[in-house]
Formats: C-alpha cells, sequence, structure tokens
C-alpha cells in the first residue's frame, strides 16, 4: 500500500479560499472569546480555549482537508506509509522558517515529535503510542511504529504534534520542560512556532494579541504569503450577553458561543453574519448501565430496553426546538457526529416512537412510579430545559424524573464514581479521527465507557483490533460494526449535534471554525 | 496628654492588628476544610473529564493530594507564613504573582463603588431626612427601594445595554491598558455595585439623621439659636456618621462579593472573576490565596473603620 502524495502548495491554498473578490490584506481582527488561553503549548494545551488556538502558533506536518475527511501536506511535502504500515516517511518543504526567521529543520520535527508522546510530559502522549523512534535526515524525516496505527497520519495533523523551535526551548529558562513552556509562552515573541501568527502580546485572563509571521509558507490567493491580516486582538468576555452587546456595539469584530437562543436575533441584523460552523460537537447523556446503583439499591436502567425506551420515548426534534432553535440535528450515529471519519449513518436514530417506548417498558416490567434522577448542570438554561421536557414526555411510561443540580466538576466527579442515573455531557473531537470518541463513549478500560459501566468483551476486541488495522475498507467496517451494537445497546441518550456558533461583523470574511473546533484566522480580511 | 493619646492610640492598633493573627488562622482552618468538602476533584478539574485513572492518579501525588489532611494543612499553614501560596493549577503560576496581578483592578473597582455610593447616598439621605414624609422623601425611598430589590447582574445588564451598547457614552465591557482608560472602564461596574451599596447607606443615614434631628441635644442647640448650617455640620452630620462608617465598614465585604458577579458581566479581569474560576476548576491553592487576601483585605477595613470611629466618637476610645 505505497501511497506518495504531493500536491503544491499554491493549489492547495487557492482552493481554500472561496471568496472571488480581490484579497485585502492587513488590519486587525478583534475576536472575543468566552474563556483566556493560559498556555498554548501543542503538548500542554489541554482545555479547549488552549487547544483551539495551537494551530495559528503553531504549523503540523499535515493538516486536515477542508472536508475533515483526509489528510493534506503542511510543513511536510509529501508523505508515504510502508506497505507493512510500520514507517512513515515525510520529506519537509524547502526553506521553511519559524516565525523569527530562524530555519526549521528536521531536529526541530524530531524534539517537537518526541516531546508530544512522552507520556511524563504530555497528557496526550497517548495518542502517539504507537511511534517507537523518530529520526530525521536532513528534511527527510521517518517514523518507525511498533505497530500499525490507521490514525498515524492524522495525528500528525493534530495540534499535540504541531513543530516548536528546538532552538527556543534550549534558550529558554528553567529546569524543567514545563517551566521552559511557561518562560517562552510569558516572554511572548517570535521563534517558538512557525505558524501563521506569533503571539505578541499575553495578559493573563483579559487579553492576547497576534501578530503576522512574515515567514509563513502558506501563499494567499494573491501569491503572496498569508495571513492576510496584521493581526488579531482577543478580549475575554465570560458573560454571553455582554460578549454580543461588544460586538453589536461596533467593539469587536467576532463573539464566539453565541447561545442558540440568540442566533435568530442575530441573523436578523444586518451588520452582522451569525456563523454556524458544522462541528463534531456531540450532546449525549450517559446512562448508568450498572447493575445496582450506586447506594446499593438495584438499577432499572441496567435494563436494555428501559435504556431504549428511554431513547424511543425522548422527542428529539420537539427538543432540538425548544433548546437550540432548530439549530441543531439528531445523533445520526450513536457514536460519534456525522462529520467525524468513518461515521455510519444510522438516521433516524431511535425515531420518536412512544408505542415502541411503552411495550419495551412493558416487556422489562419496570413498575410504575419507578424514580430516575436527572443530574443537570446548575445554571445551565438548556439542561433545565431537557430535564423539564424529559419529565413530560417520560411520565407516560410510569417514570417519576427528579433532578439534582451540580456543578461542573462535581458532574464529572459523579461520572467517574458512578452515583448518577442519567446526566448530560458534551464532546468535541481533538482528533480528526474516530478512536478518540469511540475510545471514550464505548471502550470500557478508557473510562468505564463514559463513566455508564457499559462493558462488552466485542465490542472492545473489535475496537483494538480496529486501533491497528491499516486496510481502510476493513477498518471501516469494523467501525460499522461498533455503532451498530453501541445503538442497540443504548448506554446514553443519543441526544443531538449543536454547530459552533459565532457571529462576524460583516467587515469580516474567510473566519473559520473547523470541525475539531480549531479557530481559523490565516484567511480571515477585514474591510473597512 | 496629647502624647499619651498618641502611645495609645498606637497601642491599640498594635493589639487590633495582632488581633487579626487567630482571625486569619481561623479562616485558614475554615477555608481549607471547605474547599476540600466541596464535591469535585481537582485532578479532574484540571486534566479534564476524559482523563485516564493512571493520568488523575499522577496528577494527585503531584499536588499533594494524596497526603493526609493534617500534613496538607501544615503545609499550607507553613508556606503560607513564608508567603508562599503555592502554585495555581489553573493559571500553571504562583498565587501570590497571580493575585497581585489582579489586585489593584479589584481595589480600584472596590473604591470607585464604595467613593460613588457615597457620592449617591450621602446628600440624597440628607435631603430625604430633612424633607421627611414630603414627596422628595418618597420619591428618594422609593428609587432606592427598586436598587435595592434588582439583581446586580441584571442592574449591570441593563447600564451596560442603555448606557454603553444603546448611546455609547461607556464601553462595552474590558479594562483598558492606561490608568485613565481603566477608570472609563469601570465606571459602570462599580456603578452597578454602588446603587445597590448606596440603597443600603441611604436608608441608613436617612434614619440616623432623623434620630439626631430628634436628639435633645439638637433641639438645645437650635434653641440656643445655631445657624442650621452649623447645627447639621457640627452636631448632626457627625452624629448620623457614627453608625453610617460601621455600615460602610461592614458593607466593604457586601463590595467584594459584588465583584464576582460584576467583574464577570463586564469582562473585568480582577479577584473576582478569578475566584469564580478558580472556584469551578477545584483550584485549591487559588481558592486558598484569594480568601485569604479578601479576609486580610476586609480586616483592614474594619481596623480602618473602627479608627476612624473613633476619632469621630471619642467615648469609643476608653473601651
Amino acid at each position: 500500500m505505497k501511497k506518495t502524495l504531493f500536491v503544491a502548495a499554491l493549489a492547495l491554498s487557492t482552493a481554500m479560499t472561496t471568496s472571488l473578490f480581490a484579497q485585502e490584506r492587513g488590519g486587525v481582527m478583534t475576536f472575543a472569546r468566552y474563556d483566556g488561553s493560559r498556555l498554548i503549548d501543542p503538548i500542554y494545551a489541554d482545555r479547549n480555549p488552549d487547544i483551539w488556538m495551537v494551530g495559528s502558533l503553531f504549523d503540523t506536518l499535515l493538516r486536515t482537508s477542508a472536508d475533515s475527511q483526509s489528510v493534506e501536506p503542511g510543513l511536510a511535502e509529501s508523505y508515504s506509509v510502508s506497505d507493512d504500515g510500520l514507517t512513515v516517511s515525510l520529506t519537509l518543504r524547502d526553506g521553511l522558517m519559524f516565525s523569527d526567521g530562524s530555519d526549521l529543520t528536521g531536529e526541530d520535527v524530531v524534539f517537537s515529535l518526541d516531546r508530544a508522546r512522552d507520556p511524563d510530559l504530555s497528557p496526550w502522549a497517548g495518542l502517539l503510542g504507537s511511534i517507537n523512534e523518530v529520526s530525521a535526515d536532513g528534511q527527510e524525516v521517518t517514523l518507525s511504529l511498533a505497530s500499525p496505527d490507521p490514525s498515524i497520519l492524522s495525528m500528525l495533523a493534530t495540534f499535540n504534534t504541531a513543530i516548536v523551535s528546538k532552538d527556543a526551548f534550549d534558550a529558554a529558562e528553567g529546569a524543567t520542560d514545563q517551566e521552559r513552556s511557561a518562560a517562552i509562552f510569558a516572554a511572548g515573541g517570535p521563534g517558538v512556532g512557525s505558524g501563521p501568527f506569533y503571539m505578541s502580546d499575553f495578559e493573563q485572563g483579559a487579553s492576547m494579541s497576534f501578530t503576522a509571521n512574515p515567514h509563513y509558507w502558506r501563499m494567499g490567493a494573491d501569491g503572496d504569503p498569508l495571513p492576510y491580516l496584521d493581526g488579531v486582538e482577543f478580549e475575554i468576555i465570560p458573560d454571553d450577553a455582554t460578549r454580543i452587546l461588544r460586538l453589536q456595539a461596533g467593539e469587536v469584530d467576532a463573539a464566539e458561543f453565541v447561545p442558540f437562543s440568540r442566533v435568530a436575533e442575530l441573523e436578523a441584523d444586518p451588520d452582522i453574519n451569525m456563523e454556524l460552523f458544522p462541528s463534531t460537537r456531540i450532546i449525549y447523556a450517559p446512562i448508568n448501565t450498572r447493575d445496582t446503583r450506586a447506594d446499593g439499591s438495584p438499577n432499572p436502567l441496567a435494563d436494555v430496553r428501559v435504556r431504549q425506551a428511554l431513547n424511543y420515548a425522548m422527542n428529539k426534534d420537539a427538543l432540538i426546538q425548544l433548546v437550540l432553535q432548530g439549530a441543531g440535528q439528531p445523533m445520526s450515529s450513536p457514536l460519534m457526529a456525522a462529520a467525524t471519519q468513518l461515521s455510519a449513518d444510522l438516521s433516524p436514530l431511535y425515531a420518536y416512537d412512544m408505542d415502541r417506548a411503552s411495550s419495551l417498558i412493558e416487556e422489562a416490567g419496570l413498575p410504575e412510579g419507578t424514580e430516575i434522577t436527572f443530574t443537570t448542570l446548575a445554571g445551565s438554561a438548556d439542561d433545565a430545559t431537557v430535564f423539564a421536557a424529559l419529565q413530560q414526555m417520560w411520565a407516560p411510561l410510569g417514570i417519576e424524573l427528579v433532578v439534582q443540580q451540580v456543578d461542573n466538576p462535581t458532574r464529572g466527579a459523579m461520572n467517574r464514581s458512578g452515583e448518577f442515573d442519567i446526566h448530560t455531557y458534551g464532546w468535541v473531537n481533538d482528533v480528526n479521527d474516530p478512536s478518540q470518541v469511540v475510545g471514550w463513549l464505548g471502550y470500557n478500560p478508557t473510562a468505564q465507557a463514559v463513566g455508564t459501566g457499559w462493558n462488552d468483551d466485542e465490542f472492545n476486541a473489535i475496537f483494538e483490533a480496529a486501533n491497528v488495522e491499516i486496510d481502510p475498507e476493513t477498518r471501516a467496517e469494523q467501525y460499522r460494526q461498533l455503532q451498530e451494537m453501541y445503538a442497540d445497546a443504548a448506554p446514553l441518550l443519543f441526544m443531538w449535534e449543536t454547530p459552533f456558533a459565532v457571529a462576524v461583523s460583516n467587515d469580516i470574511t474567510g473566519y473559520v471554525q473547523t470541525p475539531l473546533g480549531n479557530n481559523l484566522f490565516e484567511e480571515a480580511q477585514v474591510t473597512r | 496628654m496629647f502624647r499619651n493619646v498618641q502611645v495609645g492610640g498606637l497601642r491599640y492598633i498594635l493589639t487590633r492588628l495582632l488581633l487579626m493573627i487567630p482571625t486569619l488562622f481561623l479562616v485558614m482552618v475554615i477555608i481549607f476544610l471547605l474547599v476540600r468538602l466541596l464535591p469535585g476533584d481537582p485532578a479532574i478539574a484540571m486534566a479534564g473529564d476524559r482523563a485516564s485513572d493512571a493520568e488523575l492518579e499522577a496528577i494527585r501525588e503531584r499536588l499533594g493530594l494524596n497526603e493526609p489532611m493534617l500534613v496538607q494543612f501544615w503545609l499550607f499553614l507553613s508556606n503560607t507564613l513564608q508567603g508562599d501560596l503555592g502554585r495555581s493549577i489553573l493559571m500553571r503560576a504562583p498565587v501570590t504573582q497571580t493575585i497581585f496581578d489582579r489586585l489593584p483592578t479589584t481595589l480600584l473597582l472596590t473604591f470607585l463603588a464604595m467613593l460613588l455610593s457615597l457620592l449617591i447616598a450621602g446628600p440624597l439621605a440628607f435631603v430625604a431626612a430633612l424633607r421627611r414624609g414630603r414627596i422628595a422623601d418618597t420619591v428618594i425611598r422609593s428609587t432606592f427601594q427598586v436598587g435595592l430589590s434588582t439583581p446586580v447582574f441584571y442592574l449591570g445588564l441593563l447600564l451596560l445595554t442603555f448606557l454603553a451598547a444603546g448611546l455609547h457614552w461607556f464601553p462595552v465591557g474590558g479594562y483598558g491598558d492606561t490608568f485613565v482608560s481603566n477608570l472609563y472602564h469601570l465606571i459602570l461596574p462599580a456603578m452597578t455595585v454602588a446603587l445597590y451599596t448606596s440603597a443600603i447607606i441611604m436608608r441608613n443615614l436617612r434614619s440616623a439623621v432623623i434620630e439626631v434631628l430628634d436628639a435633645e441635644y439638637v433641639q438645645f442647640a437650635r434653641a440656643k439659636g445655631l445657624a442650621d448650617r452649623l447645627i447639621l455640620g457640627r452636631h448632626v452630620l457627625r452624629n448620623a456618621l457614627i453608625s453610617t462608617v460601621t455600615l460602610v465598614g461592614l458593607s466593604i465585604g457586601n463590595l467584594m462579593s459584588g465583584t464576582l458577579v460584576t467583574e464577570t458581566v463586564f469582562a473585568v479581569p480582577g479577584l473576582g472573576r478569578l475566584m469564580l474560576e478558580a472556584i469551578f476548576a477545584r483550584d485549591y491553592p487559588l481558592i486558598q490565596g484569594l480568601t485569604l487576601t479578601f479576609a486580610v483585605l476586609v480586616s483592614l477595613v474594619f481596623l480602618l473603620t473602627d479608627l476612624f470611629q473613633s476619632w469621630l466618637d471619642p467615648r469609643m476610645r476608653a473601651t
């Protein structure tokens, strides 16, 4: 299966630009965020506000294609995987530079990937567990794998394998890698990354500035290097209403995480372009499937028929109208968003069917008045609506749904200890490969199948086999099987997918949030 | 004689400062326990819901969360005495530095809010008291009643919507770069807190003024033929202020807890917002450090209040 790809950088970057008009250069875009970054380092980024900014400052060897279904060349102009799947060879582009003009070499690649796969350093090291050794000879980089890894190319297009400058780390102060990373981040300035921007200013919790990297390799539609902007200014405005007001007052150019209840209003605003970017975000609810509850009492949800009945008795279309004002769609795969590679379209997944639900409940012999606790996030209007609606929808099944409100860390702890019946949860893929989300939702050894306690030996075995399967068709078939098994077992309430809602001023074009959540400013333009 | 008063005052201050030590120790014990009684786990909050059990265990080990409680408390206590509040889990930086970075913002906001509430409450309280039972009094009191019963976050949003987004008189949130711009950015948030606090102060000051106006020494001063201006300035104001100063001192705690909401609504990077973030991240060291900081600030304000009061009312110095 020797596969070599050569794609010209120019053709690529023009293909990704949709604008037919002349390219506007210069200008600064201001962007209102819901939360600030703490440390933007490829290997230490562990919160979305950090992860989603890595790509602006650091570049990866490969890039995710616009449709998210494959990878394409990045810092590496070509790549190939050997027939046995044990060797990945990459060739770096000529003349690559970090943002301070210093050379980006194979040595930097080895340094970066060794850092990324060091379990003592990075929380993401497990995703690179197949790599045995990384070596470089001039522009040629070779990855030797201990076992075939079908997700390795996707991993090389993921934030945690972005390339950092070895020289910058060698020169930084600090005894440990963490300290050096923090020192580099605190100092700011060009040199540590080769992304379209470098960080020029940072005020913890308040603001952050990116300045265009003059040495960036990708070309714009006008034949000059990207980015088009001179820079991006970020402001942190945690309150939804304030963030939107600031955009409406013209004080910022974009506001992210617009609540869905405000989408219609902003769509009607002639000065604002309400973007709903397709995402890999799914909203679902883990169901405790253990035979007994944490307090030792018998668990009615251990019966698969009850879990299926709950899914049938959930009117997803009505809920999507209620909670998302229609800006979402029911999950079509039980294990992932439709935009994820290898997702199977099993829609309609548990289409609303009260008769079916009632007969399943009857079969299961669930006593009338069975009490089930629904744990919601305190202060979350969405959760409150979902609870109130489900209480109504499930009442005909003889289920008495009671609410328990907790805050986020408490919910996480309860999920781990199994002290819940049902609670809502969300997920966005970090990696452009289904293994991460399926490992989280279904594979018991990761985290007890998202805390549900569901444990199916056959499912686990297929998942493990798919993790080393390099024949794409066989792997796709394995994933189809996994999704069908999971849909039948119903360890979750399969709820919906939601887009990323970003309100953008009409002065701005070309800003994109990818399905993984990454904020892309490299092709954004400002016209004023 | 004069020197004695000064020495006595100094001794008083020193005693009061020493008394802060057991108070702060108690605060430390309570906050240490409270933080650990919160359900939820800093390791999960830190590594995210998706972390494996092994990762969580490694983080707990690194943060010293596996040590016995007494050992953890001893470490907290002895490090704090050496000025080391530990490292913030969330900010990945020393707690002291994180707090000092944001302290000026919150101090400025609190000071502005206090100043505004006094400027609003003071004159209106006098007008209301002097025109007791008449239209002016009713209007002032009912207006403040509305202010008192409006939630702070809602009031903040109203001010933002009308004065900032609508009329463009003020910026919509943020903090600015220079001192002047900081002040400009803080006016609306300060006003939001001030409207609430001034309602309390106004009510108290009004009834205090009324009480003093009815007191015999004021009647006597009137009978003596003193000018109204003198009576108000020398007798009424000074005596009515005594209880109000206590209230102002006490409401500093209110003002500071008000910053939790206002700093979030107005996107002001201060200690209040930091506290919220720290709680949601179960950032034990940062929560402890912030609580201690708030406790020290409030204690200092109480001390200042007492000193000011004893200046207003010499009878208090004897006790």
